[in-house]
């Protein structure tokens, strides 16, 4: 067990690693001039051009900034900006070109938005789904089996962003059915209310894939020859359903919400663009618009941890479920 | 309902050997997977009607220059529609066109430009499906490439392969893709300056190499894992004992076995691809002008939205009605594949 712990975490920070050393390679090094973005084209000259590279730390050898960086990630590091010395703590992701505000600040405060709409979305989708799924199940073979795969089949084939678009202008724009988003300084209320259409469309989205998930994972389970004993034995069907069937048929939807919660923090940067929502996708889109590169590669650097860790969380919970992954 | 397997037709054919209807279907035992696949395909009519669809679409985008020439002459401007001619006299001061749907522009006009919609939507079915059907063309060699040799071969070769699959498989992929395209052209492009068509065209090829490189390892994941255990089958075993050299054995005896989860893979990843280009170009990462792009006019369009539906609709359905068909077909190709498939 412990060799394949530590395999995993290995396995783990070496991915962590390669992120951040090929994003930095790619952006800092990479073609796009940062100074030339925040310099106004009529007043740019050359000098003005250079002392924002200065100012930045970008006329530094590629191989200091990497690793000032890397340690600024690890023990933190001082910045002078002005002739003032800020100390940035670890794991320090530098201090945005545009704003000069601290990146861990930028994306962080923003954090909490996605993590509001991430969990809304999961808490309508597992819902939806799993009852949908167990409903389509139970009914195998009907029209109404039919009509459930169908909707969600159409609904999960449909391209999301067209459907968010389609739900943000007609009924919250235009019709006003649902409110907008608001900002949690105008008030928790107005917050989580707004938050209710974005959440509403990505959950009802994502939930096409759990009905068909729970739907197949529920027939596998009853097809079984336990249920079939236990319904031999008496029991009420309401109890082979949910005491012997929905057990057995949750464990491999537990599994694909735990990966599915780390694609949905990194993955919410359509639905927050779509509805205005404050979130870390949308700040990182306004980042490559301004080609603020140290909030971009903070933000790439959290997605990919994110991903790794639940990946690593996932793993290892089912190892322990599943003595035979050890072994693999 | 899930078309009986070859053993319980074998099975049935035993009980009631004499009449015909059973007898053919005893010849069907004997054929391949593929041509099972074909024959369900044949009779699932989803499948039929997203055929349909999709050969519409290919169709439109292939003819669009004919499709588009049928529209009548613009009295105002005197000549036929084109896909790229801007009439600034056909819109208002506000920008908004002075008529709707016509028999000159069947979908009306573009406010601001007031170029042919009909025109843009005709053409804007190009850049998709070319998209789609290349990236995943080369997607899917890649992912069977890497695949196969991960499985294969095994030791150093699987270990760097998996290593990269997982790695790719981490990084937050919407969000690379957003900052790899901008970044990409420009290293390509240089100081040079292109034209505006140079650059949409330049950004076109960009996005098809991004998402194959960003799209491969699902694929290439699921190839290695049916090959592992097929190079331990007895029929491997068997070519490898005859001197069969590895690439025969790649080719003639791994990979015909693998041909129903590629194509099934291939046919979900095309309108994925799409769906991608789509949502790229509404977060204005995507094509540029003046390529016509279906997800370039919903962006567009949508500040228009509640005033000249006209310039959002088409595109919306355009693109909604191709994806949904494609992926349709796609589930229709996997359950064909699939013997144990549920429907």
């Amino acid at each position: 067990m412990l060799t394949y712990l530590l395999r995993r975490l290995a396995l783990a920070l070496s991915v962590i690693l390669a992120t951040l050393v090929s994003t930095f390679l790619l952006f800092f090094a990479g073609p796009g001039d940062p100074a030339q973005a925040m310099c106004p084209e009529s007043r740019c000259t050359p000098e003005r051009l250079a002392q924002i590279s200065r100012s930045l730390g970008l006329d530094k050898p590629l191989v200091t900034q990497f690793t000032d960086y890397f340690q600024g990630l690890i023990v933190g590091r001082d910045f002078v900006y002005a002739g003032d010395t800020v100390h940035c703590g670890a794991p320090c992701l530098g201090f945005s070109f545009v704003t000069r505000q601290s990146v861990n600040d930028e994306l962080f405060s923003r954090f909490p938005n996605t993590v509001v709409l991430a969990l809304m979305a999961a808490v309508i989708f597992v819902t939806v789904g799993v009852t949908s799924g167990i409903f389509a199940a139970t009914r195998r073979g009907t029209p109404t089996d039919r009509i459930v795969v169908g909707v969600s089949q159409v609904m999960g084939a449909i391209p999301y962003y067209v459907l968010a678009l389609l739900t943000a202008l007609y009924p919250v724009v235009l019709w006003g059915l649902l409110p907008q988003y608001a900002p949690l300084s105008s008030g928790v209320g107005p917050y989580f209310v707004g938050m209710v259409a974005p959440a509403l469309i990505l959950g009802l989205v994502t939930s096409s894939q759990y009905t068909r998930y729970t739907r197949n994972s529920m027939l596998d389970t009853l097809s079984m020859d336990y249920i079939r004993t236990a319904r031999s034995k008496g029991i009420t069907e309401r109890t082979v359903l949910f005491k012997h069937g929905f057990r057995a048929a949750m464990s491999p939807i537990a599994t694909i919400l735990g990966l599915d919660m780390a694609a949905l923090l990194t993955g919410t940067l359509i639905t927050e663009q779509i509805f205005g929502v404050d979130g870390i996708g949308r700040r990182t889109i306004t980042a490559f618009r301004a080609l603020d590169l140290p909030v971009i590669m903070g933000s790439v650097l959290i997605g990919a941890t994110v991903v790794v860790v639940m990946n690593l969380l996932v793993d290892i919970a089912y190892s322990f479920i599943d003595p035979r992954v050890r072994l693999s | 309902m899930p078309e009986p397997s070859a053993t319980e037709l074998k099975e049935a054919s035993d009980e009631k050997p004499s009449t015909t209807t059973q007898q053919s279907q005893e010849k069907r035992t004997g054929r391949s997977p593929g041509q099972v696949a074909w024959s369900r395909l044949k009779q699932d009519k989803v499948a039929i009607i997203c055929f349909v669809v999709i050969v519409f679409f290919i169709l439109l985008a292939i003819f669009a220059p004919l499709v588009v020439s049928l529209q009548a002459t613009d009295p105002i401007t005197k000549t036929k529609a084109t896909v790229d001619a801007v009439h600034t006299e056909l819109v208002d001061f506000n920008g908004l066109p002075e008529q709707g749907s016509s028999s000159a522009h069947w979908l009306g006009i573009e406010p601001r430009l007031g170029r042919d919609l009909f025109a843009r939507f005709a053409y804007g079915a190009r850049p998709s499906l070319v998209i789609g059907f290349v990236a995943a063309a080369v997607s899917t060699i890649i992912g069977v490439t890497l695949g196969l040799l991960a499985g294969y071969l095994g030791g150093v070769v699987d270990k760097v392969i998996s290593w990269v699959i997982d790695f790719f498989l981490s990084l937050p992929i919407l969000i690379v893709i957003v900052a790899v395209v901008p970044l990409f052209q420009k290293s390509i492009q240089g100081d040079g300056n292109l034209s505006a068509e140079e650059t949409s065209n330049l950004r076109f090829w960009v996005l098809i190499v991004v998402l194959f490189v960003l799209g491969w390892m699902g694929l290439a994941r699921l190839v290695r894992g049916e090959v592992k255990s097929l190079r331990e089958r007895e029929f491997v075993q068997a070519a490898r004992a005859i001197g069969v050299p590895t690439r025969g054995i790649l080719f003639r005896e791994v990979l015909p076995n693998l041909v129903g989860p590629i194509i099934v893979s291939a046919s979900i990843a095309v309108p994925a691809y799409i769906t991608y280009e789509a949502t790229l170009s509404y977060l204005g990462v995507g094509l540029v002008e003046p390529t016509a792009s279906w997800g370039r006019t919903i962006a567009d369009a949508q500040t228009l939205f509640a005033t000249y539906p006209l310039w959002l609709w088409p595109s919306v359905i355009g693109l909604s009605l191709l994806v949904l068909s494609l992926s349709l077909l796609g589930d229709s190709i996997r359950d064909a594949f699939d013997p144990t498939s549920r429907r």
